[in-house]
């Protein structure tokens, strides 16, 4: 996989035949994803998607701020899993359309760049939240883990970390 | 198989897979592939001053005053990003410096912070703004909340 800037605020992905089947099929989980209903995710997964805008007692005198913005809150994650549904969904339509795939190629504008990594991203936390992957998880060899659910999501979380970085590459890595 | 050369640590947050000294700035990693990946470009250009190219307006200089008084006094919302396990390190910097528009020592600074203390407070703005940010920062996936500030 390469990303390279064609443009001030455009930039090219490219992925062998194997790494785009790999990312349709992890945006089409992510499509499943963001349409199924808050109430019948995992308790943590739905913490996720609601979002907590502050933790602890909040003072009596900020309660009612705070619940007012834990509403704001809590309607823009439903409006951003809409938006990101769409945006999956005109991707893998790309991909079914698309008459070259080895390398397949995608060109997106800055702000599609950001939520294409943050969508990433989402998979890798969703996995993390479904399974309560921890800090200590993260760092032993995914070799060394017994549970194959556990192993194959910390892979899964591994490898998605490793597109993001190349995705954001030209800049967060210094030449 | 994916064309990307092995990165040491880009776990989040976890300096042990890094091999890096917190103390100072990200090192380069190798990217395979980069041949087509241009060098660093930063399109996000650190928070400055209002820039002098702006067109003049009408209003008193005392009211402007008054305005960035009364708009100072109103910033008493924190916004706290707090450690999580997947994160990754670059990738939080990365996010810091879009949405916070920090530069990258600031975006660092507070990313080594939220990994070694478990939250670093990274805004303080009026409750409209902060709600902003956390919803901008969770959008991203980092665990943001806010809280009133003194």
């Amino acid at each position: 996989m390469t990303c390279e800037s064609i443009d001030p605020g455009h930039w090219r992905l490219s992925f062998s035949e194997p790494e785009a089947a790999f990312v349709v099929h992890i945006l089409a989980r992510l499509a499943r994803h963001y349409q199924q209903d808050l109430m019948l995710m995992p308790p943590a997964l739905r913490a996720y998607w609601e979002g907590r805008i502050t933790r602890g007692e909040p003072a009596p005198s900020d309660k009612k701020a705070l619940k007012e913005s834990q509403e704001v809150l809590a309607e823009a994650r439903a409006e951003l899993r809409v938006e990101r549904l769409a945006l999956v969904e005109n991707w893998i339509s790309e991909f079914e359309l698309a008459e070259q795939r080895d390398p397949w190629q995608v060109e997106l504008t800055g702000a599609e760049r950001d939520e294409f990594v943050a969508m990433l991203n989402d998979r890798r936390l969703h996995l993390a939240h479904e399974l309560g992957i921890t800090e200590e998880d993260m760092e032993r060899d995914p070799g060394e883990v017994t549970d194959e659910a556990r192993r194959n999501s910390i892979l899964e979380i591994d490898v998605l970390g490793h597109l993001i970085l190349v995705t954001l590459g030209p800049q967060i890595y210094r030449p | 198989m994916l064309q990307v050369e092995s990165m040491p640590g880009v776990r989040i947050l976890t300096p042990k897979r890094r091999d890096i000294d917190p103390s100072v700035n990200p090192p380069t990693v190798a990217v395979a592939g980069s041949a087509t990946v241009t060098p660093f470009s930063p399109v996000v250009r650190p928070a400055t001053a209002a820039s002098p190219a702006q067109p003049a307006t009408e209003t008193s200089p005392a009211i402007v005053v008054e305005e960035k008084l009364k708009d100072a006094f109103a910033r008493g919302w924190a916004v706290i990003v707090w450690n999580d396990p997947v994160n990754l390190m670059d990738y939080v910097v990365y996010v810091f410096k879009t949405v916070l528009k920090m530069n990258e020592q600031d975006a660092s600074r507070h990313m080594w912070e939220v990994h070694q203390k478990g939250k670093s407070l990274v805004a303080r703005e009026t409750r409209e703004k902060a709600e902003l940010i956390v919803h901008r920062l969770r959008g991203f996936g980092l665990n943001a909340t806010m809280e009133s500030s003194p």
